[in-house]
Protein backbone atom coordinates (compact mmCIF):
# COMPACT_ATOMS: atom_id res chain seq x y z
CA UNK A 1 0.00 0.00 0.00
CA UNK A 2 1.42 3.30 -0.97
CA UNK A 3 -1.50 5.62 -0.37
CA UNK A 4 -1.22 7.29 3.02
CA UNK A 5 -4.96 7.94 3.25
CA UNK A 6 -5.66 4.23 3.42
CA UNK A 7 -4.12 3.82 6.82
CA UNK A 8 -5.44 7.05 8.29
CA UNK A 9 -8.87 7.42 9.85
CA UNK A 10 -9.88 10.47 7.87
CA UNK A 11 -9.23 12.68 10.94
CA UNK A 12 -11.68 10.69 13.08
CA UNK A 13 -11.12 8.50 16.14
CA UNK A 14 -10.13 5.06 14.95
CA UNK A 15 -12.93 2.47 15.17
CA UNK A 16 -11.40 -0.47 13.32
CA UNK A 17 -7.75 -1.17 12.63
CA UNK A 18 -6.67 -4.03 10.40
CA UNK A 19 -3.05 -5.12 10.38
CA UNK A 20 -1.53 -7.65 7.98
CA UNK A 21 -4.78 -9.60 7.61
CA UNK A 22 -4.53 -12.75 5.47
CA UNK A 23 -6.69 -15.76 4.73
CA UNK A 24 -6.33 -18.63 2.30
CA UNK A 25 -8.65 -21.45 1.31
CA UNK A 26 -6.41 -24.32 0.32
CA UNK A 27 -3.99 -22.92 -2.22
CA UNK A 28 -6.19 -19.94 -3.03
CA UNK A 29 -5.17 -16.73 -1.28
CA UNK A 30 -8.42 -14.86 -0.61
CA UNK A 31 -6.97 -11.94 1.36
CA UNK A 32 -3.28 -11.11 1.31
CA UNK A 33 -1.74 -9.03 4.10
CA UNK A 34 -4.07 -6.06 4.03
CA UNK A 35 -3.85 -3.05 6.34
CA UNK A 36 -6.37 -0.26 6.81
CA UNK A 37 -8.26 1.76 9.37
CA UNK A 38 -11.86 2.89 9.60
CA UNK A 39 -12.75 6.05 11.51
CA UNK A 40 -15.70 6.40 13.89
CA UNK A 41 -18.83 7.45 12.00
CA UNK A 42 -17.33 6.97 8.55
CA UNK A 43 -19.21 5.58 5.62
CA UNK A 44 -16.49 3.36 4.28
CA UNK A 45 -16.66 1.44 1.01
CA UNK A 46 -14.61 -1.59 0.11
CA UNK A 47 -14.66 -1.64 -3.69
CA UNK A 48 -13.52 -4.46 -5.90
CA UNK A 49 -14.61 -7.01 -8.48
CA UNK A 50 -16.28 -10.28 -7.54
CA UNK A 51 -13.76 -12.64 -5.95
CA UNK A 52 -11.41 -9.84 -4.91
CA UNK A 53 -11.57 -10.77 -1.20
CA UNK A 54 -14.22 -8.34 0.09
CA UNK A 55 -16.54 -10.89 1.71
CA UNK A 56 -13.67 -12.84 3.23
CA UNK A 57 -12.42 -9.60 4.79
CA UNK A 58 -15.84 -8.80 6.26
CA UNK A 59 -16.13 -12.36 7.56
CA UNK A 60 -12.81 -11.98 9.36
CA UNK A 61 -13.79 -8.57 10.75
CA UNK A 62 -17.01 -10.03 12.17
CA UNK A 63 -15.55 -13.25 13.54
CA UNK A 64 -17.18 -15.61 11.05
CA UNK A 65 -13.77 -16.62 9.72
CA UNK A 66 -10.46 -16.86 11.51
CA UNK A 67 -7.55 -15.05 9.85
CA UNK A 68 -4.48 -17.10 9.00
CA UNK A 69 -2.33 -14.10 9.87
CA UNK A 70 -2.72 -10.54 11.04
CA UNK A 71 -5.06 -8.92 13.50
CA UNK A 72 -8.18 -6.81 13.83
CA UNK A 73 -8.57 -4.18 16.53
CA UNK A 74 -11.75 -2.43 17.64
CA UNK A 75 -11.07 0.80 19.56
CA UNK A 76 -7.45 -0.32 19.79
CA UNK A 77 -8.35 -3.63 21.46
CA UNK A 78 -7.56 -6.93 19.78
CA UNK A 79 -10.72 -8.50 18.34
CA UNK A 80 -11.38 -11.92 19.80
CA UNK A 81 -14.75 -13.33 18.70
CA UNK A 82 -14.87 -15.35 21.94
CA UNK A 83 -15.16 -12.06 23.83
CA UNK A 84 -18.89 -11.62 23.50
CA UNK A 85 -19.00 -7.92 24.41
CA UNK A 86 -17.18 -7.03 21.19
CA UNK A 87 -19.86 -8.77 19.16
CA UNK A 88 -22.42 -6.37 20.64
CA UNK A 89 -20.65 -3.57 18.73
CA UNK A 90 -21.17 -5.25 15.38
CA UNK A 91 -24.18 -5.45 13.08
CA UNK A 92 -23.90 -7.54 9.93
CA UNK A 93 -25.93 -7.49 6.73
CA UNK A 94 -24.74 -10.43 4.64
CA UNK A 95 -24.83 -10.57 0.87
CA UNK A 96 -27.81 -12.96 0.94
CA UNK A 97 -31.06 -12.24 2.78
CA UNK A 98 -30.66 -14.72 5.63
CA UNK A 99 -34.14 -14.23 7.04
CA UNK A 100 -36.41 -16.96 8.33
CA UNK A 101 -38.99 -16.94 5.54
CA UNK A 102 -41.64 -18.65 7.69
CA UNK A 103 -41.38 -16.07 10.48
CA UNK A 104 -42.97 -12.64 10.26
CA UNK A 105 -40.92 -9.48 9.92
CA UNK A 106 -41.41 -8.73 13.63
CA UNK A 107 -40.56 -12.31 14.66
CA UNK A 108 -37.31 -12.17 12.69
CA UNK A 109 -36.34 -9.09 14.69
CA UNK A 110 -37.57 -10.66 17.92
CA UNK A 111 -35.26 -13.67 17.54
CA UNK A 112 -32.31 -11.40 16.75
CA UNK A 113 -33.06 -9.29 19.81
CA UNK A 114 -33.26 -12.35 22.05
CA UNK A 115 -29.94 -13.64 20.71
CA UNK A 116 -28.42 -10.28 21.64
CA UNK A 117 -29.83 -10.44 25.17
CA UNK A 118 -32.71 -7.99 24.66
CA UNK A 119 -36.15 -8.74 26.03
CA UNK A 120 -39.44 -7.38 27.28
CA UNK A 121 -40.70 -3.87 26.64
CA UNK A 122 -37.26 -2.58 25.60
CA UNK A 123 -37.12 -5.19 22.84
CA UNK A 124 -40.68 -4.59 21.66
CA UNK A 125 -40.07 -0.83 21.47
CA UNK A 126 -36.84 -1.32 19.58
CA UNK A 127 -38.54 -3.68 17.10
CA UNK A 128 -41.21 -1.02 16.47
CA UNK A 129 -38.53 1.67 16.03
CA UNK A 130 -36.45 -0.38 13.60
CA UNK A 131 -39.46 -1.45 11.54
CA UNK A 132 -40.56 2.17 11.39
CA UNK A 133 -37.07 3.32 10.40
CA UNK A 134 -37.11 0.80 7.55
CA UNK A 135 -40.68 1.76 6.51
CA UNK A 136 -41.85 -1.75 7.33
CA UNK A 137 -44.32 -1.07 10.14
CA UNK A 138 -47.24 -2.08 7.92
CA UNK A 139 -45.48 -5.36 7.13
CA UNK A 140 -44.62 -6.39 10.69
CA UNK A 141 -46.97 -9.40 10.69
CA UNK A 142 -46.23 -10.52 7.13
CA UNK A 143 -44.01 -13.58 6.70
CA UNK A 144 -40.53 -12.52 5.58
CA UNK A 145 -40.68 -14.92 2.65
CA UNK A 146 -43.61 -12.99 1.22
CA UNK A 147 -41.88 -9.58 1.18
CA UNK A 148 -40.41 -8.05 -1.97
CA UNK A 149 -36.66 -8.17 -2.59
CA UNK A 150 -36.17 -4.56 -1.51
CA UNK A 151 -38.26 -5.03 1.63
CA UNK A 152 -36.34 -8.17 2.57
CA UNK A 153 -33.10 -6.24 2.19
CA UNK A 154 -34.41 -3.45 4.41
CA UNK A 155 -35.60 -5.99 6.97
CA UNK A 156 -32.16 -7.59 7.12
CA UNK A 157 -30.68 -4.12 7.70
CA UNK A 158 -33.32 -3.26 10.33
CA UNK A 159 -32.48 -6.52 12.08
CA UNK A 160 -28.76 -5.71 12.04
CA UNK A 161 -29.51 -2.30 13.62
CA UNK A 162 -31.76 -3.71 16.34
CA UNK A 163 -29.11 -4.09 19.04
CA UNK A 164 -27.66 -0.57 18.51
CA UNK A 165 -24.39 -1.62 16.83
CA UNK A 166 -21.56 0.89 16.57
CA UNK A 167 -20.41 -0.58 13.27
CA UNK A 168 -22.68 -1.85 10.55
CA UNK A 169 -21.11 -4.18 7.99
CA UNK A 170 -23.00 -4.52 4.73
CA UNK A 171 -21.83 -7.02 2.16
CA UNK A 172 -23.00 -5.93 -1.30
CA UNK A 173 -26.18 -4.33 0.10
CA UNK A 174 -27.73 -3.50 -3.26
CA UNK A 175 -27.00 -6.67 -5.21
CA UNK A 176 -30.15 -7.90 -6.93
CA UNK A 177 -32.01 -4.60 -6.57
CA UNK A 178 -33.30 -2.67 -9.55
CA UNK A 179 -31.76 0.81 -10.17
CA UNK A 180 -34.68 2.63 -8.50
CA UNK A 181 -34.56 0.45 -5.37
CA UNK A 182 -30.79 0.77 -5.33
CA UNK A 183 -30.99 4.56 -5.13
CA UNK A 184 -33.58 4.35 -2.36
CA UNK A 185 -31.25 1.99 -0.52
CA UNK A 186 -28.39 4.49 -0.81
CA UNK A 187 -30.54 7.16 0.82
CA UNK A 188 -31.46 4.64 3.53
CA UNK A 189 -27.80 3.83 4.21
CA UNK A 190 -26.96 7.53 4.45
CA UNK A 191 -29.76 7.93 7.00
CA UNK A 192 -28.38 5.01 9.01
CA UNK A 193 -24.94 6.58 9.01
CA UNK A 194 -26.23 9.98 10.09
CA UNK A 195 -29.31 9.28 12.24
CA UNK A 196 -28.20 6.06 13.95
CA UNK A 197 -24.68 7.42 14.57
CA UNK A 198 -23.32 4.25 13.04
CA UNK A 199 -20.04 3.57 11.28
CA UNK A 200 -20.96 1.94 7.98
CA UNK A 201 -18.58 -0.46 6.28
CA UNK A 202 -19.90 -1.68 2.98
CA UNK A 203 -18.51 -3.81 0.22
CA UNK A 204 -19.56 -3.25 -3.34
CA UNK A 205 -18.56 -3.91 -6.90
CA UNK A 206 -20.72 -1.02 -8.12
CA UNK A 207 -18.51 1.97 -8.91
CA UNK A 208 -21.36 4.46 -8.68
CA UNK A 209 -22.36 3.14 -5.26
CA UNK A 210 -18.91 3.70 -3.79
CA UNK A 211 -18.58 7.07 -5.52
CA UNK A 212 -21.99 8.38 -4.43
CA UNK A 213 -22.13 7.00 -0.92
CA UNK A 214 -18.71 6.65 0.60
CA UNK A 215 -16.68 9.12 2.63
CA UNK A 216 -13.69 6.94 1.86
CA UNK A 217 -13.08 4.11 -0.59
CA UNK A 218 -10.62 1.27 -0.38
CA UNK A 219 -9.99 -0.60 -3.62
CA UNK A 220 -9.12 -4.29 -3.50
CA UNK A 221 -8.20 -6.62 -6.33
CA UNK A 222 -6.93 -10.20 -6.34
CA UNK A 223 -6.71 -10.30 -2.53
CA UNK A 224 -4.51 -7.21 -2.29
CA UNK A 225 -5.28 -3.56 -1.56
CA UNK A 226 -4.74 -1.38 -4.59
CA UNK A 227 -5.32 2.10 -3.21
CA UNK A 228 -7.57 4.09 -0.92
CA UNK A 229 -8.82 7.55 -0.04
CA UNK A 230 -11.83 9.79 -0.56
CA UNK A 231 -13.36 9.45 -4.05
CA UNK A 232 -12.03 12.92 -4.86
CA UNK A 233 -8.50 12.03 -3.71
CA UNK A 234 -8.49 8.82 -5.72
CA UNK A 235 -9.60 10.60 -8.87
CA UNK A 236 -7.16 13.47 -8.33
CA UNK A 237 -4.33 10.96 -7.90
CA UNK A 238 -4.75 9.76 -11.48
CA UNK A 239 -6.05 13.06 -12.92
CA UNK A 240 -9.44 14.73 -12.61
CA UNK A 241 -10.13 14.71 -16.37
CA UNK A 242 -9.82 11.94 -18.85
CA UNK A 243 -9.72 11.83 -22.61
CA UNK A 244 -11.29 8.79 -24.25
CA UNK A 245 -9.33 8.43 -27.46
CA UNK A 246 -11.14 6.16 -29.89
CA UNK A 247 -8.62 4.17 -31.88
CA UNK A 248 -9.57 1.53 -34.43
CA UNK A 249 -9.69 -1.38 -31.98
CA UNK A 250 -9.72 0.13 -28.50
CA UNK A 251 -10.35 3.19 -26.39
CA UNK A 252 -7.19 4.70 -25.03
CA UNK A 253 -7.31 6.93 -21.92
CA UNK A 254 -5.15 9.90 -21.05
CA UNK A 255 -5.50 11.66 -17.68
CA UNK A 256 -5.09 15.38 -16.86
CA UNK A 257 -5.33 17.34 -13.65
CA UNK A 258 -7.15 20.31 -15.23
CA UNK A 259 -9.73 20.71 -17.96
CA UNK A 260 -7.60 23.24 -19.94
CA UNK A 261 -4.73 20.74 -20.01
CA UNK A 262 -7.07 18.08 -21.35
CA UNK A 263 -8.49 20.48 -23.94
CA UNK A 264 -5.01 21.43 -25.06
CA UNK A 265 -4.18 17.76 -25.67
CA UNK A 266 -7.53 17.25 -27.40
CA UNK A 267 -6.66 19.92 -29.98
CA UNK A 268 -3.50 17.98 -30.89
CA UNK A 269 -5.42 14.82 -31.71
CA UNK A 270 -7.07 14.12 -35.05
CA UNK A 271 -9.01 10.99 -34.03
CA UNK A 272 -12.41 10.79 -32.33
CA UNK A 273 -12.02 11.99 -28.73
CA UNK A 274 -14.30 12.55 -25.74
CA UNK A 275 -13.43 14.63 -22.67
CA UNK A 276 -15.06 13.80 -19.33
CA UNK A 277 -14.50 13.78 -15.55
CA UNK A 278 -12.59 10.84 -14.10
CA UNK A 279 -14.60 8.10 -12.38
CA UNK A 280 -13.55 5.44 -9.89
CA UNK A 281 -13.81 2.95 -12.75
CA UNK A 282 -11.02 4.91 -14.48
CA UNK A 283 -8.97 4.80 -11.27
CA UNK A 284 -9.40 1.04 -11.07
CA UNK A 285 -8.62 0.59 -14.74
CA UNK A 286 -5.51 2.77 -14.53
CA UNK A 287 -4.16 0.95 -11.47
CA UNK A 288 -5.05 -2.65 -12.35
CA UNK A 289 -5.36 -2.61 -16.12
CA UNK A 290 -8.90 -4.03 -16.04
CA UNK A 291 -12.49 -3.00 -15.35
CA UNK A 292 -14.45 -3.78 -12.16
CA UNK A 293 -17.88 -4.27 -13.61
CA UNK A 294 -18.33 -6.84 -16.36
CA UNK B 1 -27.70 -15.67 31.08
CA UNK B 2 -28.51 -18.39 28.52
CA UNK B 3 -30.20 -15.87 26.22
CA UNK B 4 -28.63 -17.74 23.31
CA UNK B 5 -30.33 -21.00 24.33
CA UNK B 6 -33.66 -19.21 24.79
CA UNK B 7 -33.35 -17.29 21.52
CA UNK B 8 -32.53 -20.36 19.44
CA UNK B 9 -35.23 -22.43 21.13
CA UNK B 10 -37.79 -19.68 20.58
CA UNK B 11 -36.89 -19.47 16.89
CA UNK B 12 -37.28 -23.19 16.41
CA UNK B 13 -40.54 -23.35 18.32
CA UNK B 14 -42.00 -20.42 16.36
CA UNK B 15 -41.16 -22.24 13.14
CA UNK B 16 -42.53 -25.52 14.50
CA UNK B 17 -45.79 -23.71 15.27
CA UNK B 18 -46.22 -23.11 11.53
CA UNK B 19 -45.79 -26.79 10.66
CA UNK B 20 -47.13 -28.49 13.77
CA UNK B 21 -49.94 -30.28 12.01
CA UNK B 22 -47.57 -31.61 9.33
CA UNK B 23 -45.12 -32.80 12.00
CA UNK B 24 -47.91 -34.51 13.97
CA UNK B 25 -49.23 -36.27 10.88
CA UNK B 26 -45.72 -37.42 9.93
CA UNK B 27 -45.29 -38.77 13.46
CA UNK B 28 -48.65 -40.54 13.30
CA UNK B 29 -48.54 -42.20 9.89
CA UNK B 30 -45.32 -44.19 10.11
CA UNK B 31 -46.05 -45.95 13.47
CA UNK B 32 -49.63 -46.56 12.36
CA UNK B 33 -48.36 -48.42 9.29
CA UNK B 34 -45.89 -50.44 11.33
CA UNK B 35 -48.67 -51.24 13.80
CA UNK B 36 -50.90 -52.47 11.00
CA UNK B 37 -48.19 -54.41 9.19
CA UNK B 38 -46.35 -55.95 12.13
CA UNK B 39 -48.68 -55.50 15.09
CA UNK B 40 -51.85 -56.88 13.58
CA UNK B 41 -49.98 -59.07 11.11
CA UNK B 42 -48.24 -60.95 13.90
CA UNK B 43 -50.95 -60.09 16.41
CA UNK B 44 -51.38 -60.72 20.07
CA UNK B 45 -51.14 -64.46 19.60
CA UNK B 46 -47.35 -64.47 19.38
CA UNK B 47 -45.39 -64.09 22.60
CA UNK B 48 -42.18 -62.03 22.42
CA UNK B 49 -39.88 -61.56 25.41
CA UNK B 50 -42.61 -62.61 27.81
CA UNK B 51 -45.46 -60.47 26.43
CA UNK B 52 -47.70 -60.37 23.38
CA UNK B 53 -46.14 -58.86 20.25
CA UNK B 54 -48.30 -55.73 20.23
CA UNK B 55 -47.21 -54.85 23.78
CA UNK B 56 -43.62 -55.46 22.71
CA UNK B 57 -43.95 -53.43 19.53
CA UNK B 58 -45.58 -50.22 20.83
CA UNK B 59 -42.64 -49.15 23.07
CA UNK B 60 -40.31 -49.94 20.17
CA UNK B 61 -42.34 -47.75 17.86
CA UNK B 62 -42.25 -45.00 20.47
CA UNK B 63 -38.44 -45.04 20.66
CA UNK B 64 -38.12 -45.24 16.90
CA UNK B 65 -40.49 -42.38 16.02
CA UNK B 66 -39.29 -40.14 18.83
CA UNK B 67 -35.71 -40.79 17.74
CA UNK B 68 -36.66 -39.83 14.19
CA UNK B 69 -38.16 -36.55 15.35
CA UNK B 70 -35.28 -35.64 17.69
CA UNK B 71 -32.65 -36.63 15.13
CA UNK B 72 -34.71 -34.87 12.43
CA UNK B 73 -33.36 -31.49 13.62
CA UNK B 74 -30.31 -32.39 11.51
CA UNK B 75 -32.24 -31.73 8.32
CA UNK B 76 -33.70 -28.50 9.69
CA UNK B 77 -30.30 -27.23 10.82
CA UNK B 78 -28.95 -28.16 7.42
CA UNK B 79 -31.61 -26.15 5.65
CA UNK B 80 -31.10 -23.15 7.91
CA UNK B 81 -27.32 -23.46 7.51
CA UNK B 82 -26.88 -24.14 3.80
CA UNK B 83 -30.07 -22.76 2.28
CA UNK B 84 -31.45 -19.92 4.41
CA UNK B 85 -28.05 -19.19 6.02
CA UNK B 86 -29.80 -18.40 9.31
CA UNK B 87 -27.09 -20.28 11.20
CA UNK B 88 -24.81 -17.28 10.57
CA UNK B 89 -27.03 -15.29 12.91
CA UNK B 90 -26.07 -17.64 15.74
CA UNK B 91 -22.38 -17.38 14.92
CA UNK B 92 -22.56 -13.57 14.87
CA UNK B 93 -24.56 -13.24 18.09
CA UNK B 94 -22.81 -12.63 21.42
CA UNK B 95 -23.52 -16.14 22.65
CA UNK B 96 -21.31 -19.07 23.60
CA UNK B 97 -21.08 -21.82 21.01
CA UNK B 98 -22.36 -24.43 23.49
CA UNK B 99 -25.56 -22.37 23.79
CA UNK B 100 -26.25 -23.23 20.14
CA UNK B 101 -25.97 -26.94 20.99
CA UNK B 102 -28.25 -26.55 23.99
CA UNK B 103 -30.88 -24.48 22.15
CA UNK B 104 -31.08 -26.94 19.26
CA UNK B 105 -31.05 -29.95 21.58
CA UNK B 106 -33.95 -28.53 23.62
CA UNK B 107 -35.84 -28.14 20.36
CA UNK B 108 -35.04 -31.74 19.37
CA UNK B 109 -36.37 -32.91 22.74
CA UNK B 110 -39.56 -30.89 22.24
CA UNK B 111 -40.09 -32.41 18.80
CA UNK B 112 -39.40 -35.87 20.16
CA UNK B 113 -42.32 -35.55 22.58
CA UNK B 114 -44.85 -35.25 19.74
CA UNK B 115 -44.78 -38.95 18.73
CA UNK B 116 -44.92 -39.92 22.41
CA UNK B 117 -48.37 -38.34 22.61
CA UNK B 118 -49.41 -40.15 19.45
CA UNK B 119 -48.15 -43.55 20.62
CA UNK B 120 -49.97 -42.87 23.91
CA UNK B 121 -53.14 -42.47 21.87
CA UNK B 122 -52.40 -45.67 19.92
CA UNK B 123 -51.93 -47.56 23.17
CA UNK B 124 -55.43 -46.47 24.22
CA UNK B 125 -56.85 -47.49 20.84
CA UNK B 126 -55.15 -50.90 20.83
CA UNK B 127 -55.78 -51.54 24.53
CA UNK B 128 -52.09 -52.00 25.28
CA UNK B 129 -51.33 -50.88 28.83
CA UNK B 130 -48.29 -48.59 29.08
CA UNK B 131 -46.88 -47.03 32.24
CA UNK B 132 -46.04 -43.36 31.52
CA UNK B 133 -44.33 -42.85 34.90
CA UNK B 134 -41.38 -40.73 36.07
CA UNK B 135 -38.81 -43.43 35.22
CA UNK B 136 -40.15 -43.54 31.68
CA UNK B 137 -39.96 -39.73 31.43
CA UNK B 138 -36.37 -39.75 32.65
CA UNK B 139 -35.34 -42.45 30.19
CA UNK B 140 -37.23 -40.68 27.39
CA UNK B 141 -35.43 -37.43 28.20
CA UNK B 142 -32.03 -39.15 27.98
CA UNK B 143 -33.07 -40.89 24.75
CA UNK B 144 -34.26 -37.65 23.10
CA UNK B 145 -31.23 -35.67 24.27
CA UNK B 146 -28.89 -38.27 22.79
CA UNK B 147 -30.59 -38.28 19.39
CA UNK B 148 -31.00 -34.51 19.25
CA UNK B 149 -27.25 -34.24 19.92
CA UNK B 150 -26.67 -36.88 17.30
CA UNK B 151 -28.71 -34.83 14.82
CA UNK B 152 -26.80 -31.68 15.73
CA UNK B 153 -23.44 -33.36 15.19
CA UNK B 154 -24.59 -34.82 11.87
CA UNK B 155 -25.74 -31.36 10.73
CA UNK B 156 -22.38 -29.85 11.65
CA UNK B 157 -20.19 -32.42 9.92
CA UNK B 158 -22.04 -32.73 6.63
CA UNK B 159 -21.10 -30.45 3.76
CA UNK B 160 -24.43 -30.64 1.91
CA UNK B 161 -27.87 -32.28 1.89
CA UNK B 162 -26.60 -35.36 0.06
CA UNK B 163 -24.19 -36.15 2.91
CA UNK B 164 -27.15 -36.03 5.27
CA UNK B 165 -28.98 -38.68 3.22
CA UNK B 166 -25.87 -40.88 3.36
CA UNK B 167 -25.79 -40.72 7.16
CA UNK B 168 -29.47 -41.62 7.26
CA UNK B 169 -28.98 -44.57 4.92
CA UNK B 170 -25.92 -46.05 6.61
CA UNK B 171 -26.58 -45.24 10.24
CA UNK B 172 -30.13 -44.22 11.12
CA UNK B 173 -32.04 -46.80 9.07
CA UNK B 174 -29.95 -49.79 10.23
CA UNK B 175 -30.22 -48.49 13.80
CA UNK B 176 -34.02 -48.35 13.48
CA UNK B 177 -34.30 -51.99 12.45
CA UNK B 178 -31.48 -53.64 14.39
CA UNK B 179 -31.79 -52.05 17.83
CA UNK B 180 -34.64 -54.13 19.19
CA UNK B 181 -37.48 -51.86 18.13
CA UNK B 182 -39.34 -54.57 16.15
CA UNK B 183 -37.72 -57.77 17.39
CA UNK B 184 -35.65 -58.64 20.46
CA UNK B 185 -31.92 -58.19 19.86
CA UNK B 186 -31.29 -61.48 21.72
CA UNK B 187 -33.03 -63.37 18.90
CA UNK B 188 -30.74 -61.90 16.26
CA UNK B 189 -27.57 -63.61 14.90
CA UNK B 190 -24.33 -62.86 16.73
CA UNK B 191 -23.01 -60.46 14.06
CA UNK B 192 -26.14 -58.32 14.30
CA UNK B 193 -26.04 -58.45 18.12
CA UNK B 194 -22.49 -57.06 17.97
CA UNK B 195 -23.57 -54.27 15.62
CA UNK B 196 -26.62 -53.52 17.78
CA UNK B 197 -24.42 -53.18 20.85
CA UNK B 198 -22.76 -50.14 19.20
CA UNK B 199 -26.08 -48.36 18.63
CA UNK B 200 -27.33 -46.10 21.43
CA UNK B 201 -30.89 -46.87 20.34
CA UNK B 202 -30.41 -50.47 21.56
CA UNK B 203 -29.92 -49.24 25.13
CA UNK B 204 -32.60 -46.56 25.08
CA UNK B 205 -35.10 -49.02 23.57
CA UNK B 206 -34.35 -51.54 26.31
CA UNK B 207 -34.74 -48.92 29.02
CA UNK B 208 -37.85 -47.26 27.61
CA UNK B 209 -39.53 -50.62 27.00
CA UNK B 210 -38.78 -51.72 30.55
CA UNK B 211 -40.02 -48.46 32.11
CA UNK B 212 -43.15 -48.45 29.94
CA UNK B 213 -44.17 -52.06 30.44
CA UNK B 214 -46.02 -52.57 33.73
CA UNK B 215 -44.23 -55.03 35.98
CA UNK B 216 -41.08 -55.23 33.83
CA UNK B 217 -37.70 -55.25 35.53
CA UNK B 218 -35.68 -52.05 34.94
CA UNK B 219 -31.91 -52.34 34.52
CA UNK B 220 -30.72 -49.14 36.20
CA UNK B 221 -27.24 -49.47 34.71
CA UNK B 222 -28.79 -48.48 31.41
CA UNK B 223 -29.33 -44.95 32.80
CA UNK B 224 -25.58 -44.76 33.41
CA UNK B 225 -24.85 -46.07 29.90
CA UNK B 226 -27.16 -43.47 28.32
CA UNK B 227 -25.68 -40.70 30.48
CA UNK B 228 -22.21 -41.70 29.36
CA UNK B 229 -23.25 -41.68 25.68
CA UNK B 230 -24.90 -38.28 26.20
CA UNK B 231 -21.74 -36.85 27.79
CA UNK B 232 -19.55 -38.14 24.96
CA UNK B 233 -21.88 -36.77 22.29
CA UNK B 234 -22.04 -33.36 23.99
CA UNK B 235 -18.24 -33.15 24.09
CA UNK B 236 -18.04 -34.10 20.40
CA UNK B 237 -20.72 -31.52 19.52
CA UNK B 238 -18.89 -28.83 21.51
CA UNK B 239 -15.60 -29.61 19.83
CA UNK B 240 -17.17 -29.45 16.38
CA UNK B 241 -19.23 -26.31 16.90
CA UNK B 242 -16.24 -24.44 18.34
CA UNK B 243 -14.42 -24.93 15.04
CA UNK B 244 -17.36 -24.18 12.77
CA UNK B 245 -16.88 -21.35 10.30
CA UNK B 246 -19.43 -20.24 7.76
Amino acid sequence: MSCAEVTSCNERPCEIEVVGLSRSFGKTVAVDRIDFRVGRGELFAFLGPNGAGKTTTINMLTGLLKPDNGKVLYHGELFDPKRLTVKQLIGVVPQHNNLDPELTAAENLLIHGRLFGMRGKQLQERIATCLNFADLTAKRDIQAGKLSGGMKRKLVIARALLHHPEVLFLDEPTVGLDPHSRRKMWAFLRRINQEQNCTVFLTTHYIEEADTLADRVLIIDQAKLVTGGTPEQLKAAVGNYVLDIYNEEEIQNEFFQTRPAALQRLEQLDTSVRIRETTLEDVFLKLTGKRIEP
Amino acid sequence: MLHGVRGIYLREVLILRHKLLKTMLASAVSPALFLLAFGYGVGRSVQVAGSDYLSFLLPGLLTMTSMNQAYGIATEINISRFYFKVFEEYLLAPIKRWEIILGETCYGITKGFIPVLIIGLYSLLTGVSLNFGPLFLLSLLLHLTIFALFGFIAAMIVKNHADQATINAFLITPMMFLSGTFFPVEKMPLAIRVVASIFPLTYSTQLIRATLTPGAEVNYWLFAVLLLILGILFMIAKRIVTKVEI
